[in-house]
């Protein structure tokens, strides 16, 4: 059928044609304008932050609550929480981050358009941190109902000598609320930051054109600073003020943490172009390019394990330290110590429950993010199997890398406080190795996880 | 498999004797539908060796799913597509997902409207990928698609990476890329869409020269007359069916049949 055009269509005013933020945000944001999974998982990486979260201050604040009438060990329980706080600090942040990142990046080819066809940069800036500040309050709601679903599972851990029960683990209305006002500024703060990029350069974000450089003055920094935490670390012994040795135990830790971060994407990018002169196959050239194109992500990709290989050797001197304490104690002490090897597990747990959460929004973000990508190599003849052993490389071969240097720093820093008995003790080792083992197997698995959604791209390209 | 090497003519004509060569390609009673929106109704079509044939239409008319069916990207609801391999005949159509997609590999060759490079490879790695993927030492692959890239003016840019080229130079990598296995047909959905008309001119000339040009067959889609001009055979499509040439006359003034 043809129709004949008689008269133009009358041009818009402007006053019409300047739709409001929301109300185009909401347009676009609409389940049928782009596929569900977009804003699906972000919420859920969101609500799994969330419930970790309250979980994780539930029990900081039930150990703050006992006095020394509760319990005798009370101010050491205290210490510990903190000191388990701090640990889990990085990987809960790496979560969250991941999750706002893959909220934002979703919408950065969409939004570098709109700003091709003239949107303003306030107008791109104001929808996105809309969009992502809304799906975080809403994935921080359903956290807060995972969070209570999880509650009498999560009271049934003993302490000193019983169970916590759920009604230990409760936050009250007050901390639920900063909670979800604290998620959603950090979606809308990495939303933002994120567009920086669209706002400022829209055509670079439309091609791909940048490719970060890092800078070897890093390695410097980073190697001054173990130096630094090493001969802090190595001065506790002189210590005795309580708050104050948590104090120093918090910096040196914190100090290594960073340290991680600072130097791993550097030193991640110098072993990706060994490997890329190295590569034979496809798989391993693009691997090697992929990790090159931004070492920063695909150490964000891992960072989790860096934590949990860290916490490992942390946790595994405790456990050696602890368990050469069996000697005729008293019962209270032996519950402490009892008390303390729970704390580690859960503590490993914890972070590995956060890693494996990361590592599989981060899949899912770079399968969505790259699909075209995908999609063209595919249509070129690209066995699945090759693009699952390149999707596979560009994580493993830094996860390797990740586990054996965090597992390093952490020895370094643990060396002053236990010394080198307790590092390579046999208690020690196991939970080293079953840590490690468990990290990479954890990251593996969540990897596989994402391999359905590779599934449907390829299947339905022009529905994502 | 048999590679081919770069040199061809630098503005190849149509190959003359594609009319009278056998079909290369052929699709019979294709039917394609995407819910309840017919793609391809009952098509008909063979591609012979040598020629550049156009796919012209307007959008929904079934150009992009008849491209995707003859490329084995897409299967058929109903009908069959046939090659012919330098082994014999292969029905595409029976062919299992791992054999369509290592045909599409080694037999046939791609060039999109964005090219659709990985874009963290370099112009090289990018077209020796292809050699790689098929078990070629990463050297050899590298010098081979290096004279490629030589052969379509890209001297001198092999380790630029593809943010980093001009939209012809990237279509220009994308066209050694689905040459550089030697490749008997070449597939193009809107090679030249995203380009003005003097780069379109030169893409299309490099495109012609890599592939009618050494004797194999090209299959283009296009919106561009100019473009379907410079093809041997147009068809033009409607509502999923080839429309007959009557209808079509005037349009480019060039042969119209499936």
């Amino acid at each position: 059928m043809t129709a004949t055009i008689t008269t133009t269509p009358p041009m818009a005013s402007a006053s019409r044609s300047r739709a409001p933020v929301a109300r185009l945000t909401w347009l676009l944001a609409r389940p049928s304008a782009q596929s569900a999974a977009l804003l699906v998982l972000p919420g859920l990486a969101f609500a799994v932050t969330t419930a970790l979260v309250l979980i994780v201050l539930g029990g900081g604040m039930m150990f703050s609550r006992w006095t020394l009438d509760d319990n005798a060990d009370a101010t050491v329980y205290q210490m510990l929480s903190v000191l388990a706080l701090v640990l889990l600090l990085v990987p809960l942040a790496s979560l969250g981050g991941a999750a706002a990142r893959l909220s934002a990046r979703r919408r950065d080819d969409r939004l570098a358009t709109l700003r091709l066809l003239g949107a303003t940069p306030g107008t791109v800036t104001q929808m996105t941190v809309l969009e992502s500040t809304a799906i975080a309050v809403l994935g921080s709601l359903v956290g807060i109902v995972l969070y209570l679903i999880a509650m009498p599972f999560v009271g049934l851990i003993p302490f000193a000598g019983e169970a916590i029960g759920a009604g230990a683990l409760w936050v009250g209305p007050g901390v639920l609320l900063i909670v979800v006002v604290a998620v959603a500024a950090l979606a809308a703060i990495s939303a933002a930051i994120g567009l920086r990029r669209v706002t400022i350069s829209p055509l670079g974000v439309r091609t791909r054109q940048t490719a970060p450089k890092m800078h070897w003055t890093r390695i410097v920094v980073g190697v001054l600073a173990i130096i630094g935490a090493y001969a802090l670390l190595g001065s506790m012994s002189g210590i005795a003020d309580a708050a104050l040795t948590i104090a120093v135990l918090g910096t040196g830790i914190g100090i290594g943490i960073a340290v991680l971060n600072l130097i791993g994407p550097w030193a991640l990018g110098i072993a990706a172009k060994l490997s890329l002169r190295r590569a034979k196959s496809a798989a391993q050239l693009i691997a090697a390019r992929g990790i090159l194109e931004s070492p920063k992500a695909a150490w964000r990709q891992v960072s989790g394990v860096a934590m949990t290989s860290f916490i490992a050797v942390v946790a595994g001197t405790g456990i050696a330290v602890v368990s050469s304490l069996t000697g005729d104690y008293e019962e209270d002490t032996m519950l402490l110590l009892a008390d303390i090897r729970t704390g580690i597990i859960i503590t490993v747990v914890t972070s590995f429950l956060m890693v494996a959460c990361s590592v599989g929004v981060n899949q899912a973000a770079n399968i969505l993010d790259r699909r075209d990508l995908y999609v063209s190599l595919d249509r070129l003849g690209m066995p699945r199997e090759v693009i699952e052993k390149f999707r596979s490389r560009t994580v493993m071969s830094p996860l390797r890398f990740v586990t054996i240097g965090s597992a390093l720093v952490g020895g370094v820093l643990v060396f002053p406080l236990v010394g080198i008995s307790f590092i390579v003790a046999p208690a020690s080792l196991i939970v080293i190795a079953g840590c490690l083992i468990g990290g990479v197997f954890l990251v593996w698995l969540a990897l596989r996880a994402t391999g359905p959604v590779l599934t449907r791209v390829l299947r339905e390209p022009e529905r994502l | 498999m048999n590679f081919s090497t770069p040199p061809f003519p630098a503005n190849a004509t149509p190959h003359t004797t594609a009319f009278s060569a056998p079909a290369i390609l052929s699709g019979s009673a294709l039917v394609k539908t995407y819910g309840s929106s017919t793609a391809l109704a009952g098509m008909d079509i063979s591609i012979r060796a040598g020629e550049s044939v156009a796919i012209m239409g307007a959008s929904g008319s079934g150009k992009t799913t008849l491209l995707h069916t003859l490329a084995g990207i897409t299967s058929p609801d109903s009908g069959r597509v046939d090659f012919q391999s330098p082994s014999g005949s292969v029905d595409v159509t029976a062919m299992n997902e791992r054999d369509r997609s290592r045909l599409r590999r080694e037999a046939f060759g791609f060039v999109f409207q964005q090219g659709l490079l990985i874009p963290e490879l370099t112009a090289i790695e990018n077209v020796a990928l292809p050699l790689m993927l098929a078990g070629y030492p990463r050297r050899e692959a590298e010098g081979r698609a290096q004279h490629w890239l030589a052969a379509l003016g890209l001297a001198g840019m092999e380790a630029r990476r593809i943010g980093e080229l001009s939209g012809g130079q990237a279509q220009r990598v994308a066209i050694a890329r689905a040459q550089v296995t030697g490749a008997t047909v070449v597939f193009a959905d809107e090679p030249t869409g995203a380009l003005d008309s003097a780069t379109s001119e030169d893409v299309l000339n490099a495109l012609l020269g890599s592939t009618v040009g050494q004797g194999h067959a090209l299959v283009i889609v296009t919106h561009d007359d100019a473009v379907a001009a410079r093809c041997s055979r147009v068809i033009h499509l409607r509502d999923g069916r080839v429309l007959p040439s009557a209808q079509t006359a005037g349009s480019t003034g060039r042969a119209v049949s499936a």
